[in-house]
């Protein structure tokens, strides 16, 4: 790269490139003008200076939208977002019935569930039933990777695919009830 | 996500210079000394040079396979507590719903608890970690007293459940 | 021999044109457009980019890194990337390909003219509202671009380090050198094999949080491949070292390593007996 800017590129390459004069290691080193390069001393602390400076300007990878969406990581991801979600469920009721247990107990509830109309209760049955569901089948597959079992790739994917088609059945029969 | 790429990547870059984005860091973080080229968790200055190998915390199996031990147990012992909550009653079976209760909401506890260890661990949130981990901790005992007088004042749980289900 | 170098070059140029010729007539041209990531350290505030390249894959190799070398032969020398061995050996040209991290070498070319591949280097991940938050990039857990498709993996290499990968046993044999049953030499294969390309750590959502402290698939994997070596006796200090919360148990089974390995091993399985050797201890 120094030699091209300077303009040594061609003569170099020339000169390389001719049979005869190119093997002639003299003839080489003559055409080839040292260059005036100043050599300053660093310690080594230095040289880690300069690469944290160099490391302070670099650009993170891209961000992980990029990457494809697959099984693996969806499950995992909606194995945590759907006990996320029922576990607030929980701790959102239980803390509401420790503040105000005569606006929270069973028969409030109950009553105000009955009232609403019959898409709302199916809607909000399914809200309810995959999440769980998805989680339970999950759940037993980590468990059972946990135990040693589907730890090869193809029987993850089984057992992923496995926990899709219970997760849906499950729902159904769920709802239905 | 195109964009989201170019959002991640330009924000940074907004605060331009090396100099300009580290005292922006300093403002926002806790930093121990101050060098221009301070380590900062997840930036882009390492910890000791290249041929240092990184450190490992000091063991603690409390922290380590007995907490996955233990979380493993809970997670399976929820599986037969909930079979059971589907052929039985709660009122009649107190004890199992009592016990049903307690698990759910361990099983909660510690999964919230690694979510906040995952993505706001305190070494990056030095502030905002803390204070997440000890509203769980004490929602979580709200959370239990709130289960337990659930339990014994009202109808239970599974019964809860079992009677909003088919209201 | 000046001669004799003349003839052999004038030989070889002439077969080339011959078969560059025949190939020209056989298949027309099959264009087909890369978009590739692009920073230059050089230019630092300029914003990473992504830029365009169209190629004729009929005249171009079969796999991936066939197309970035002809890019950077014939369209574009400032493209830089790593490579080495082209035959997944060397672990140098990882890179996120269409949206799977693997080698450049073993992916094959869509040859879907209609299909834009991307190719970006190994990714990272924060959460989008962290990022809105927090611009500065403090809590991001990232890989830093280098340039180009080069990422800066020197914390990966130091992170392996960490795991002392290499055998540990204070009683020499007597003579000769430690011997194995056969039984004993099979637990190592599926874990010796790891090239350290980085692919799946740089895949694992777990080490996209926090790669700074939990120690990610590849060398997980090899901490096991010297837990499970008979030869070696440090394999209870090598679990001691993994007990706690961030260097093992990071790891939620999301098995993303294993399906992005261009080796086609499997850290997530690897993990696995780590943590059930562990809770055995």
């Amino acid at each position: 790269m120094m030699s091209a800017r300077i303009g040594l590129g061609s003569v170099t390459r020339k000169v390389a490139f001719a049979p005869v004069i190119g093997r002639n290691q003299t003839v080489l080193r003559t055409l080839i003008p040292k260059r005036g390069v100043q050599i300053q001393s660093l310690s080594p602390s230095a040289s880690e200076e300069i690469l944290n400076a160099q490391r302070l300007k670099r650009p993170s990878s891209p961000h992980f939208t990029i990457y494809q969406p697959q099984l693996t990581w969806f499950s995992s991801i909606a194995n945590r977002m759907t006990g996320g979600a029922l576990s607030a469920l929980l701790y959102g009721f239980s803390l509401a019935y420790l503040v105000a247990p005569d606006t929270f107990d069973s028969v409030h509830i109950v009553e105000f569930v009955a009232g609403l109309p019959d898409y709302v209760k199916y809607t909000g049955k399914v809200i309810l039933a995959a999440p769980f569901t998805f989680h339970f089948w999950n759940g037993l597959r980590h468990l059972s990777w946990d135990m040693g079992k589907f730890l090869s790739l193809k029987g993850a994917y089984r057992a992923g695919y496995a926990v899709l088609g219970a997760t849906a059945v499950s729902t159904v029969a769920l709802v239905l009830m | 996500m195109a964009s989201s790429m170019i959002l991640r990547s330009t924000l940074p870059r907004t605060f331009a210079s090396a100099t300009g984005r580290n005292s922006l860091r300093s403002v926002l973080q806790v930093r121990a000394a101050s060098s221009t080229t301070q380590y900062v968790p997840g930036g882009p200055i390492l910890k000791g040079t290249v041929n240092d190998p990184t450190e490992f915390p000091p063991p603690s199996r409390t922290h380590g396979s007995y907490h996955w031990a233990f979380e493993r147990i809970i997670a399976a012992s929820l599986v037969p507590a909930t079979a059971a909550a589907f052929v039985t009653s709660g009122s009649s079976y107190p004890v199992l719903d009592g016990l049903l209760g307690l698990s759910l909401v361990m099983h909660s506890h510690i999964g919230f608890d690694s979510m906040i260890v995952d993505y706001v661990h305190k070494r990056k949130f030095p502030i905002l970690s803390p204070i997440l981990t000890w509203t769980l901790r004490s929602a979580t005992v709200g959370v239990l007293v709130g289960v337990y007088q659930f339990n014994t004042n009202d109808i239970g749980l599974t019964e809860l459940i079992a009677k909003v289900w088919t209201a | 021999m000046q001669t004799a170098s003349a003839l052999r070059s004038s030989v070889r140029s002439s077969v080339r044109s011959f078969a560059s010729s025949a190939r020209y007539q056989a298949s027309p041209a099959l264009n087909k457009e890369f978009k590739i990531y692009r920073w230059n350290p050089d230019d630092p505030a300029k914003k990473p980019t992504l830029q365009s390249y169209t190629i004729d894959l009929n005249q171009t190799g079969p796999m991936i890194l066939d197309a970035l070398i002809k890019i950077k032969n014939e369209v574009d020398p400032t493209l830089t990337f790593r490579r080495s061995c082209r035959e997944g050996i060397c672990g140098s040209c990882a890179m996120n390909i269409d949206g799977q991290n693997t080698l450049a070498c073993l992916c094959r070319i869509d040859r879907n003219p209609s299909k834009k591949s991307k190719i970006y280097p190994l990714p990272h991940s924060t959460f989008l509202i962290v990022t809105i938050l927090n611009p500065l990039n403090t809590f991001a857990f990232t890989v830093y671009i280098v340039k180009d498709l080069v990422p800066d993996l020197t914390l990966f290499y130091k992170q392996y380090k960490s795991i002392k990968p290499y055998l540990q046993n204070d009683n020499l044999p007597e003579q000769g050198e430690f011997l194995q049953t056969q039984e004993d030499r099979k637990k190592l294969d599926g874990l010796y094999e790891c090239i350290l390309c980085a692919c799946c750590s740089t895949s694992c959502p777990s080490y996209w949080w926090n790669q700074d402290e939990y120690l990610g698939p590849a060398t997980l994997m090899q901490a096991y491949r010297w837990i499970a070596d008979s030869r070696d006796s440090y394999g209870s200090q090598r679990k001691e070292q993994l007990q706690n919360e961030m260097s093992m148990y990071r790891c939620h089974t999301i098995f993303n390593c294993a399906r992005t390995c261009p080796k086609g091993l499997n850290p997530a399985e690897a993990i696995a007996k780590i943590k059930l050797e562990l809770a055995a201890d």
